[in-house]
């Protein structure tokens, strides 16, 4: 075979064979993907909404979504957004769970920060960080404390902030706020799927 | 020159020509993941699958590839088996591959497998191209499991995720951080050349 | 996302050579005099805005819609590869100066980690077209960035007596991190 053709030849076929074997690959792994994102998910929401078996995604744009989570008889037990903040090196992901009469704030989660280590990336910490947000008055303007004080003293808005680590407390501050108000506002204007059919 | 046993073929990734402290190849991979031993022990493993059956398959097909796409032809196949390993990853341990992002597809322009492909198993058996790319695949993977537990070790406190050094003991973080990454890859290898010419030394004393 | 904040986050904050440890290769190897760095960073900056132009559409348009978003890590890299080839066929038709003094850096652009980097973190991170190219130049202008400061230290180096087991790789990798350590004081500069 001359020279030009066998070069095409050969060429086309490595990448038809790749690519074959790839499709391959792919059908074998790609459900097994999917079910771990699904799954992370589905943990995530149960941590921020206590008592939550199910979830559905309700409401879905760049970088910000809502799911509903219901017990196991489908009621309605709250709502979980997800949102991504700036934070001090890189993007916070986060989920927050309110309750289902947008009142009160039921759990955070961060889902991916690259904070630094030992400092910002306490806002994975239950104890120095996450507690606190548990509980708070969704109608009132969030607030950090500095320094930081016990839980018992904290106002009905208010949270730690994490020594050493402000900016990266502020990001999540202010990425939380924002995502409730969308939420509260998404939920007024009635554009959250499948409204109505449950919190009644 | 004379033809190296298959015991040296494979001794020589170890030490002599290892990837990362004497050939200096396969960086951005060994500064990025080495943070925790378990980072660095799958990139290791990761890379020694994609080194392993590229550096096979390279010499299996090595006599029907023309020369002119032969760079080309290499490049796919080493795709492909970066995709295989990214994709099984995903799938089979979704923390470990959200740990190490982008950094397992970030192994196709990792320079010692293309190195060894075009280097090593476009010339020579299969067989013998099996052998250099364990050797390669040992050598580089002990050099990230050592770099990883300086950084790991200092960086946290703990290997393998269990804490060793005691509660008195204040992480270094910057250690976790790239500055420390640049700096014990600098110490390392600054390391293996002096224990190298001390040797070499000694060999000719 | 801001393209300002964007450009500057790539520049400095998160700089692809001492922040994503990416282009590693060339960082240490062409970094000994300082206008073979500038050189090689100005090369690598046109090959990454190149890049971003041409892997977004190919990503967004055809692997994704089709589900074929496992063929990307196959499909940058060809492009990356058939990019720089016509880079350096463009080069050497159309000026052979400059040819003569960046083409032998061109061929090792391919494997250089910053710009496969470049196509897939803008594809983790779902960047858009005009988001992917303002990344892909601030990438770039990082990496000129680092690997110029880089020389501009090692032609002092050079003078100095630096302890034999250092020479080379390591004293590079140790100013490195100084300058990784540096960059860090720019953390947190946008907030």
């Amino acid at each position: 075979m001359k020279l030009p053709a066998r070069m095409v030849v050969v060429l086309t076929g490595v990448s038809l064979l790749a690519a074959a074997f790839l499709a391959g690959v792919n059908l074998l792994t790609r459900e097994r993907i999917a079910t771990n994102k699904q799954k992370e998910i589905e943990a995530a929401i149960s941590l921020v909404i206590p008592g939550a078996r199910s979830s559905r995604k309700v409401y879905e744009e760049r970088g910000f979504s809502v799911y509903a989570g219901s017990d196991e008889s489908g009621n309605l037990l709250g709502w979980a957004v997800e949102s991504v903040t700036g934070g001090f090196q890189d993007n916070i992901i986060f989920l927050v769970g309110a309750d289902a009469e947008l009142s009160r704030i039921r759990r955070l989660y961060i889902l991916e920060q690259k904070e630094t280590p030992g400092l910002g990336a306490k806002i994975t910490d239950e104890k120095t960080f996450l507690q606190f947000w548990e509980g708070k008055d969704m109608n009132l303007p969030l607030a950090l404390r500095k320094p930081p004080a016990g839980k018992e003293d904290l106002g009905p808005a208010e949270v730690n902030t994490i020594t050493g680590a402000t900016i990266s407390s502020e990001a999540v501050l202010s990425g939380v706020t924002l995502s409730l108000d969308r939420l509260k506002k998404l939920r007024s204007e009635g554009r959250l799927e499948g409204e109505g059919s449950h919190a009644r | 020159m004379p033809d190296k046993t298959l015991g040296q073929e494979f001794v020589k990734g170890l030490w002599a020509e290892n990837p990362v402290s004497r050939q200096l190849l396969g960086m951005c991979s060994t500064l990025a993941v080495t943070n925790a031993v378990v980072n660095g022990l799958a990139m290791g493993l990761a890379v020694a699958f994609v080194l392993i059956l590229s550096s096979l398959f390279v010499s299996l097909i090595r006599k029907i590839i023309p020369n002119q796409v032969r760079i080309a032809s290499y490049i796919v196949i080493i795709a492909s088996f970066v995709t295989i390993a990214d994709r099984f990853m995903a799938a089979y341990f979704p923390p470990l591959s959200k740990a190490l992002g982008p950094y397992v597809p970030l192994i196709v322009v990792n320079c010692i497998i293309l190195g060894r492909a075009e280097a090593f198993a476009s010339r020579n058996s299969a067989g013998r191209s099996l052998i250099d790319a364990l050797g390669m695949s040992l050598g580089y993977t002990i050099a990230l499991v050592i770099l990883s537990a300086i950084r790991e070790l200092l960086g946290s406190g703990t290997l393998l995720g269990r804490p060793v050094l005691g509660a008195w003991f204040e992480p270094w973080v910057i250690m976790l951080l790239p500055p420390g990454a640049f700096l014990t890859l600098g110490i390392l290898i600054a390391a293996a050349f002096a224990i190298e010419r001390k040797a070499r030394r000694r060999r000719s004393a | 996302m801001n393209l300002v904040l964007l450009f500057v986050s790539a520049v400095l904050i998160n700089n692809f050579v001492l922040h994503y440890f990416l282009g590693i290769c060339p960082f240490l190897g062409v970094s000994k005099k300082v206008d073979a760095a500038l050189s090689m960073g100005v090369a690598v900056t046109f090959v990454l805005a190149l890049t971003a132009v041409v892997t977004w559409p190919i990503n967004h348009w055809l692997l994704i819609p089709y589900g074929m978003p496992y063929l990307q890590i196959v499909s940058f890299i060809l492009v990356i590869a058939s990019l720089v080839q016509l880079v350096e066929m463009f080069v050497r038709k159309t000026s052979p100066p400059l040819y003569q003094a960046m083409g032998i850096y061109l061929p090792l652009i391919t494997v250089n980690c910053a710009i496969m980097g470049l196509a897939l973190l803008a594809s983790l991170k779902e960047y858009g077209f005009a988001e992917t190219v303002v990344f892909g130049v601030g990438a770039g202008i990082g990496f000129t960035l680092a690997i110029v400061l880089m020389a501009a230290i090692r032609e002092r180096l050079e003078l100095a007596d630096v302890p034999w087991p250092l020479r080379g790789a390591p004293i590079a990798l140790i100013v490195a991190g100084i300058m990784a350590l540096a960059f860090l004081g720019f953390s947190g500069m946008i907030k």
